[in-house]
Formats: C-alpha cells, structure tokens, sequence
C-alpha cells in the first residue's frame, strides 16, 4: 500500500472484508482503517480481483434491455413502497408543530385500527381463502379462462415480508412484455394504489417451459391480511408495468 | 472485470459500494443503475454459467438486483459487496437449477462437468473449470491445498466458515487465518494482474 505498508495484521483484516467474514469487532476496526488510510481501498481491490481472477466465473454482459427492466421494475416498487407508507401531511402545508401532532393523532389511530384488525382477522381468519401457516401466508392463483392452464403460488412470510413466487404453464412473453404481480386491497384500505386498488408487487418472466420460480419480497401491506382483496397476475410492459394496463390472467380472490 | 470500490474509475460515481448501497436503503432508488454497472457483469456472468439459459439468467439478475435493492442481509460493515453479490448469485442459481421441472438431467450434466461439487478436487481440474490462464493456476499452485479448498469453498461454494469448519475438521479460527492467508498470497502472486 502507498505511503503505509501494511502491518500483517491489516492485511488479514482487508482480505477478511473482502472474504466477507469479518466479525463485529474486526469490522469495526476496518471500517476506521479504510477512513484514515486511502492505500485500504486499494489492497481490497486488489484482493477482490485476486479473488475474482482465482474463483470466479468470466463477467458476461447481459442483453442491453435488462438494466431499463430491473431499474423500472425497482422504480415501481419503490412507488409503491413509498406510497405505502406515506408522510400523512406536507411540511409545505402544515406548520411543523401542527404537523407533529396531526402525525401523533394519525398514530393513535393506527394503532386503533391495528388492535380492530387484529381482532377482526382473528375472527375471520376461518374464513378466509389463503392458507396460513404460523406466519406464512399461501395465495394460490388461478386462470381467469378456461384456455389457460396456468397456475401460480405465491407464499409470504408476514413478519419478514419474503416470500416465494412459482407459476407453472404462463406462455412465455414476446420481448418488452412481462408478467406483473399485484396485491389487490379492499376500499378503504389505508395505502396508496393505482386507480385499480392494485400495488405492483413484482415483476417475473417464466422460463421455455412456461415455469417461474424466484423470490419476493412485498410491501407492509402483506402484514396485515385485513386489506387484501386479491393477489393477480397481468401481462404488462417491461417498460412501464406500473401503469397497470391489462385485466388478470391469474388471480386469487380473498 | 468492473470493480466496487471506490478508487475505481466510474462515470457514474466515486462513492464506494457502501456509500452506494446506504443510498439505495435511504431510498434513492435511481442508485442502483450505478450498482447495476458495476456488477451486473459478475452477476450475469455466474448466471449464465450456471444456468446456461440466458432467459433463467436473466430473471435470476433481475431478482439478485431486486433484492439488493428492496431486502437483503448483507451487511456493508463486514464484507464486500462483489463477493456478497457473487456467493448469493450462485447459491440462487443452483436452487433454480435445482427447481427446474426438467432439471434433473440438467443439474446432473452441470454438477458432472462443471461443478467441483461433483467431486473435483484437483487444483488443475478446477483451474480448467473456471478457464483460468496459466498464471492464475499457478498463483493458485503457491499455495497450500488447504488454503485452495478453503478458499473454494468460501467464496465459490459459499459455505460459512463454520460449514468449513465442520466439513473440513479443523478450528473455526484456523479455516479463518488460512482463507486469508491464502487470499494474500494469491494478490501477492497476481500483483501484476490486478489494479
């Protein structure tokens, strides 16, 4: 390293890091290493192309089209997400103080409807048309037609908010189409959607066979089942799928 | 071969990874085009490897920049972000090689020619697998064929060092000191072909 050749011990702490097993106690040490020496930065890329040179497969460039899809598809979701948990008032239009305690009434009320939701879904936990097990929640979609053999499942963890998404038998899509995946919420429910009540949860596409097997991860509403209404499959644009476009091809209705 | 830290050219950005990855959790959304440049290579590229069907790498990529983006363990306090991103993408290949309907033959002809899960141990098998050049095999012939193993089996396999511990028979703090050791040695020995 420039200016600082490194003790031994900073080297087993660089490679460490770039191994990604540091513990509590080296992390800390590094991080405070890597602010004061500028050569740190450059021992960790050095080892990680090591690493990389060693281990690693070549990097391949994927198709052009797939960095609009990811940032598009992550622009939605972070609509949605943001909308999902929205400031209730501007600071553009409420005062500081009235706006704190317009926020503190709204989260007295939260809290109400929390506690009549949760005695709600205890009671209508018999009835309702997903599965739950401990705190996985299963929605089984199914053909809106009777053309399509397609079927889906998505199941939910409702405390860490991952979850799985598999589908079988979806044509696969022509370029610049995919599938979109919505949580559809009851009237009333306290989160902002599209004009179709629907947040966009996910994107996928299925594979030659028609098959789709990957992981979620949703929005806070899946906390709560009280404000589900449906969970859907549309074919949408890969260019903008938020807009929401198309009726659903698979849906489960609650 | 893109890299993350901040002493990398970038057009887009100087921030490191970590600065990057902060900024994404803080909610600025539109850095992960910047983390996408940086690694989308690596990722794809262990994809496709694995998977071979370009459409399966796709979507595995989408869902690994997804997921970095929305909700994920890793911990920039702690390790690098590449070989976060590198293990996760090829232990989430293998579990959807492993799904595939019609993937028993496929994961048998993978884990046959191309995976060291198969049972290849040889340095020179192994180097032949990843189309190492010359002074890349014999970077890796320096060092011990423990460090070989540990190493492969931390970053390639992803095993915890606890996993490699107990695979292996040997302390938890000696699979620690030789992983690194041997990680020094092989930037020792690839001096010339790394920054």
């Amino acid at each position: 390293m420039a200016g600082s050749l490194p003790s031994e011990e900073i080297e087993l702490l660089v490679a460490g890091y770039v191994l990604g097993d540091l513990d509590a106690e080296e992390a800390e040490e590094f991080q405070r290493l890597l602010a004061t020496d500028p050569a740190i930065a450059q021992a960790v890329a050095q080892m990680q192309d090591g690493l990389e040179l060693s281990f690693a497969p070549s990097e391949v460039a994927p198709p052009a089209h797939l960095r609009d899809t990811i940032l598009n598809a992550n622009r939605a979701s972070h609509a949605s997400r943001v909308s999902a948990a929205p400031s209730l008032f501007s600071t553009r239009q409420f005062p500081i103080r009235l706006r704190q305690i317009l926020e503190l009434l709204a989260a007295g009320l939260i809290i109400a409807l929390a506690i009549n939701n949760y005695q709600l879904r205890q009671s209508q936990q018999a009835s309702q048309s997903l599965v739950p097990s401990q705190n996985r929640l299963t929605y089984a979609l199914r053909s809106t037609t009777p053309d399509l053999s397609a079927v889906a499942t998505v199941a939910v963890d409702s405390d860490s908010l991952e979850g799985t998404l598999t589908a079988k038998n979806l044509p696969p899509l022509p370029p610049g189409k995919v599938y979109a995946l919505w949580t559809v919420l009851k009237p009333g429910a306290p989160f902002t959607t599209d004009p179709q009540n629907a947040i966009l949860t996910n994107v996928f596409q299925v594979d030659a066979q028609g098959n789709a097997a990957q992981a979620l991860t949703v929005c806070d509403v899946h906390r709560s089942r009280e404000w589900v209404a449906a969970v859907a499959v549309t074919v949408e644009d890969a260019a903008a799928p938020q807009k929401h476009q198309n009726k659903p091809i698979l849906v489960a209705a609650l | 071969m893109q890299f993350e830290s901040s002493n990398s050219p970038d057009s887009s950005s100087q921030q490191t990874d970590t600065e990057l990855y902060r900024l994404l959790k803080a909610g600025q959304a539109d850095v992960l085009g910047i983390l996408y440049d940086r690694h989308v290579g690596l990722v794809y590229g262990t994809a496709i490897k694995i998977l071979t069907d370009p459409q399966e790498a796709e979507d595995l990529t989408q869902d690994i920049f997804l997921m970095l983006a929305k909700r994920c363990s890793y911990d920039p306090e702690r390790g690098s972000l590449r070989t976060f991103l590198a293990i996760l993408t090829r232990s989430r290949s293998i579990d959807r090689l492993r799904s595939r309907t019609s993937s028993r033959e496929s994961l048998r002809r993978w884990q046959t020619n191309q995976s060291p899960e198969g049972g290849v141990d040889s340095p020179s098998e192994y180097a032949s697998q990843l189309e190492q050049s010359r002074e890349v095999q014999a970077a890796l012939a320096q060092l011990s064929s423990d460090q070989q193993q540990i190493l492969r089996l931390a970053y390639y396999e992803g095993l915890s060092q606890s996993q490699i511990a107990e695979q292996l028979n040997l302390p938890l703090g000696t699979v620690k000191t030789r992983a690194r050791r041997g990680l020094i040695k092989l930037r020792q020995t690839l001096t010339d072909y790394t920054r």
